[in-house]
């Protein structure tokens, strides 16, 4: 059954085993965009995240078909990430531009090292960077889609997720093959 | 890398949980029930109550003449079969 199917099923019958379906299909890649946007914190990300699910449940005759759903998911998250942050004051201090020099010298290492520091690394990001950056790069998401999504324009996108790379592949130099990530 | 990062996070109980908050499920069957009952009362009532036995004949002649005295009570009666009728159909197509 499509995605559209299952929308349709829930609007006209609040079908709730429809809408676990959509849970189902969803769940992982907006957990884990939360759990990135959330520098790793996996409670506050599920709490996030079903709050994410429950305000889809109500916004859901807001949805138009006219991006995938997942972007609509996506766009939802990140306003709960928001909102959340804006409560605990975490904007303010989110944007750290700069790491030390030290932090921003890893050692040549294995892949799994790599792995430790890049997951690193995006915590340091600022979290437009961090969120378009996740988004593109790792879900797949166009920067048309990321600017959907994010309710930003497409060249805030284009240059957040320019300056995130760059910033990624400065601190991340050390490494050999760092260019595939 | 960072595709390679996005490894699938097992549901372990989240959906159940999203699906456990979310807001009761509205009563979809209460309006129509209440339709389909209402209308079934109607159809009771109008039986027992309506005046069969004094309602004048109707013969073609009559129906021709367009006689008021023969043609309203048949139009009133109509009127409410008709109504009672287009309830119950209402009621069983309900699509909430």
């Amino acid at each position: 059954m499509t995605d559209a199917d299952l929308i349709a099923r829930v609007l006209a019958r609040e079908d709730h085993h429809a809408f676990a379906e959509l849970v189902r299909r969803y769940q992982s890649p907006v957990r884990a965009f939360l759990a990135r946007m959330a520098r790793g914190d996996t409670h506050l990300a599920d709490d996030l995240a079903q709050e994410t699910f429950l305000k889809a449940w109500r916004k859901l005759h807001t949805y138009r078909g006219t991006a995938q759903f997942s972007t609509w998911l996506f766009g939802i998250a990140f306003n709960e990430f928001r909102s959340a942050a804006r409560q605990r004051k975490e904007l303010t201090v989110d944007d750290v531009d700069e790491l030390p020099a030290e932090a921003t010298q890893p050692a040549a290492g294995s892949g799994n090292d790599l792995r430790l520091d890049l997951t690193e690394a995006l915590k340091r990001l600022s979290s437009n960077e961090r969120a378009v950056v996740v988004l593109c790069c790792q879900n797949g998401l166009s920067h048309e889609e990321a600017a959907k999504a994010l309710d930003c324009p497409l060249g805030t996108v284009k240059t957040n997720v320019l300056r995130g790379k760059e910033k990624l592949k400065r601190w991340l130099q050390g490494y050999q093959h760092y260019e595939s990530a | 890398m960072l595709r390679e990062q996005s490894t699938y996070i097992n549901d372990d109980g989240f959906t159940q949980r999203v699906i456990a908050a979310l807001p009761r499920r509205r009563r979809t069957w209460l309006r129509p029930a209440l339709l389909l009952g209402s209308a079934a009362i109607g159809w009771v009532l109008a039986v027992l109550w309506l005046p069969w036995r004094n309602l004048p004949a109707v013969d073609l002649s009559a129906l021709l003449s367009l006689n008021p005295q023969v043609l309203t009570p048949w139009a009133l009666v109509l009127t409410v079969a008709a109504s009672l009728v287009w309830a119950m159909v209402a009621a069983i197509q309900w699509d909430d």
